[in-house]
């Protein structure tokens, strides 16, 4: 009797520990998913990779006059390495995109570099247009009297080369590329846009469905009709995006093609359900005391509707829409069909634009996927989802006090 | 002094019922434009989608110039063994046979990776931890959830197929960086995950718990309770979780997309060769195509559409079936 208590509670016991091991696993998961996109990322993201171009603009330039004596004057960082005969000094940094360059971290207050001259531009009197260099300009290439250089000649070369040189002919210097500014543009739109149509027409319908309708069959159908919606995968809206909304706007307003428009209502009707299901719920927990109170005090029905019950389901609005910002951010397959996944800078609601999570698919898609940017991106779109899900769940908590 | 009938004139009365007519039909016609979404969904893709298999496209190949392309052939498309006989642009031979089937092997490897550690999450949730613990874990739960599919996507590229790749290595099987079956299996067991555990927790928290005490009180330990009582109860529950977690995996696309490596033909069971989901058809070269060539990805997602209801319907069956449940 006793061995088989104990096979039991053996049995148990592996039980218990399978239970909180696979328990765990969600947690595990979730953390490894944090983990690494932050330590991929996190250099990454900056003020510049928010606000930057994501177009990356080289210029040629060249310097008139030969090379003087600059010494240094005052202390700069120790990994500059400074070219005293030019009065200008070079560092090593990695491009909002991830990728190693040479950047000018220093330069002298009388250096030739402070006037540079733009080789293929000119202003309306035919001088060229001078172009000032400044601390955080990248080098490319550049070519002197004697030899020329490359970013991948790192800094401590490129400056040997420059000390060599008599003349410098032409170097090509960058602004850098690689921002996400136009993306994050396209998403704000877009959550705006998305807004604007799945509000009015989520909350009426919940409102139909919940002051209004009648128990019949016609209101049993539609409503399951819009239960359908639930269950449809991301990407067959797309479908409906580009096979319906994209033409449609193609011919009525002349659009060319996806745009942040069909976008916008490609992601209305994937919120709908979350909206109507958020506000039905709101809707249903009201008191009917109030109701009958509004209309046993004379007022009409829209009245009753608007000025009492719908301010009672605000909260529950708000965390449908809480919940659909979240969806808007995360986005990617509906809208690489209903967009397109064009990255630009200068967004047009009439033109193609992408999102953040397609600007990452776009740059995760190709033979060298950029797992730095990709991962920075991600952190902004984990970060709102994350928050977006802490308020809702945040407001349930207040209203579950308030009403008890 | 003012009377009622002056306040409530047959001019008042009539300017509220009409008020009140015109709100009253906005809220009706709104209900049915969201539900005619669904309807559009369906017509838009039928009618887009069954388009490649009876209109001729143009086409263009360097050496002939403008040729005609198609019809698709309706029959080779639902059962053929290779994406495209021939190439992009000149070529109708465009067949999903083999995708369907690796769909199905990918979603299905998925669930029975996820639905036992779902079930053990939902019971340690529910049951089993401190109330502390299992609050927050269901707070991961809804994040993990919450995960946009993109994000698992670069998890999956960064680490999962890094790890696949490395296993490769270690039994000296060249694999294509990693991108594979296997990855593509465990990326989309993470994301349906949540899914399943949420809906088996609710089931198994709404189990009598009159049931449990009886359980406990004949002398079943707190374990043997939970398995075989606790579980048994929440069966319908769990399986509903199940069928769930299988619609969202089939619909599952960008992170799907991105680590299956998208196997041109055949169907793959190796588990570290590259395989391809109708949705990672679908999603591949879409930036830079036009005509038939993107045309059939919405004959493709008719197909996806089919083969999700004819799954749900069956999965529906067979659990009635073998579970003796019945839809409430």
């Amino acid at each position: 009797m006793n061995s088989k208590y104990a096979a039991r509670y053996r049995q148990d016991q592996i039980l218990k520990g399978l239970v909180y091991f696979f328990g765990s696993l969600g947690a595990v998961f979730l953390l490894m998913i944090i983990y690494y996109v932050v330590t991929t990322g996190i250099q990454l993201v900056s003020l510049d990779l928010i606000l930057g171009d994501s177009r990356v603009i080289n210029t040629s330039v060249y310097v008139e006059g030969e090379g003087g004596s600059y010494p240094l004057t005052e202390t700069i960082d120790e990994d500059i390495y400074y070219s005293p005969k030019w009065g200008i000094g070079l560092v090593d940094a990695i491009s909002r995109e991830g990728y190693e360059i040479v950047e000018i971290g220093y330069i002298h207050p009388d250096s030739l570099f402070n006037e540079t001259f733009d080789i293929s531009q000119s202003d309306e009197f035919g001088n060229p247009l001078i172009i000032p260099l400044e601390p955080g300009i990248s080098l490319i290439t550049g070519f002197t009297d004697t030899s020329f250089f490359v970013t991948r000649d790192g800094p401590e070369r490129i400056v040997e080369i420059l000390e060599e040189a008599n003349a410098i002919e032409r170097f090509t210097i960058q602004d850098e590329g690689g921002g996400i500014r136009g993306s994050l543009i396209t998403t704000l739109w877009l959550i705006v846009l998305t807004l604007a149509i799945a509000i009015p027409i989520g909350v009426s319908s919940a409102i139909y469905f919940n002051e209004f309708s009648r128990q019949s069959k016609i209101t049993k159908i539609i409503r399951s009709m819009v239960d359908l919606l639930t269950g449809v995968p991301s990407i067959i809206y797309g479908l409906l995006g580009a096979g319906l909304f994209v033409p449609i706007l193609n011919s009525t307003i002349g659009t060319a093609g996806g745009s942040v428009l069909s976008g916008a209502i490609t992601l209305a009707v994937i919120l709908l359900p979350v909206i109507i299901k958020s506000t039905e719920e709101a809707l249903k927990v009201i008191s009917d005391d109030l109701r009958k109170g509004s209309l046993a005090l004379g007022a009409s029905e829209t009245q009753t509707v608007f000025q009492v019950v719908l301010p009672n389901a605000v909260p529950g609005i708000l965390t449908g829409v809480l919940l659909g910002i979240g969806r808007i951010i995360g986005e990617s397959a509906a809208l690489i069909f209903a967009i397109g996944a064009a990255i630009k800078d200068d967004i047009i609601l009439t033109e193609r634009a992408t999102s953040l999570a397609v600007h990452i698919w776009t740059v995760m898609g190709g033979d060298a996927p950029n797992y730095e940017l990709a991962s920075a991106i991600a952190i902004i779109i984990l970060g709102v989802v994350f928050i977006m899900n802490f308020l809702v769940k945040w407001f349930a908590s207040k209203l579950n006090k308030a009403t008890y | 002094m003012l009377s009622i009938r002056d306040v409530v004139t047959k001019e008042n009365i009539r300017k509220k019922n009409r008020t009140d007519w015109i709100f009253r039909n906005l809220f009706f016609i709104s209900s049915i434009v969201s539900a005619s979404f669904i309807v559009l969904i369906i017509g838009i893709i039928a009618v887009r989608g069954i388009e490649p298999f009876v209109q001729v496209y143009q086409g263009y190949n360097f050496r002939e110039g403008n040729v005609d392309v198609g019809p698709v052939n309706i029959l080779t498309f639902l059962t053929g063994m290779q994406w495209l006989d021939g190439s992009v642009g000149t070529s109708d031979g465009y067949a999903v046979g083999f995708v369907i089937i690796n769909t199905l092997i990918v979603v299905f490897s998925a669930i029975l990776i996820a639905v036992p550690i779902a079930i053990f999450s939902a019971l340690f949730i529910a049951k089993i931890a401190p109330k502390r613990i299992a609050n927050g874990m269901r707070t991961v739960v809804e994040l993990l959830a919450s995960v946009p599919s993109i994000i698992f996507g670069v998890f999956g590229l960064g680490v999962i197929t890094k790890i696949v790749a490395s296993i490769g290595t270690l039994i000296n099987y060249q694999t294509a960086a990693g991108l594979s079956l296997m990855s593509a299996v465990i990326v989309l067991s993470i994301m349906i995950l949540p899914t399943i555990t949420a809906v088996s927790e609710t089931a198994i928290r709404a189990v009598d718990k009159t049931l449990v005490e009886g359980s406990l009180a004949l002398g079943a330990s707190d374990m043997q309770t939970y398995f075989k009582v606790v579980l048994t109860a929440a069966k319908s529950g769990i399986f509903a979780g199940i069928i769930l977690g299988v619609g969202r995996a089939l619909g599952e696309a960008t992170a799907v997309a991105m680590v299956s490596g998208n196997l041109f033909s055949g169907i793959q069971l190796n588990p570290l060769g590259t395989t391809s989901t109708l949705t990672s058809r679908m999603l591949l070269g879409i930036k830079e195509t036009t005509g038939l060539d993107y045309d059939i990805r919405f004959s493709v997602g008719l197909v996806l559409m089919l083969v999700i209801l004819i799954t749900n319907f069956s999965l529906k069956f067979v659990m009635s079936r073998v579970g003796g449940i019945h839809e409430q």
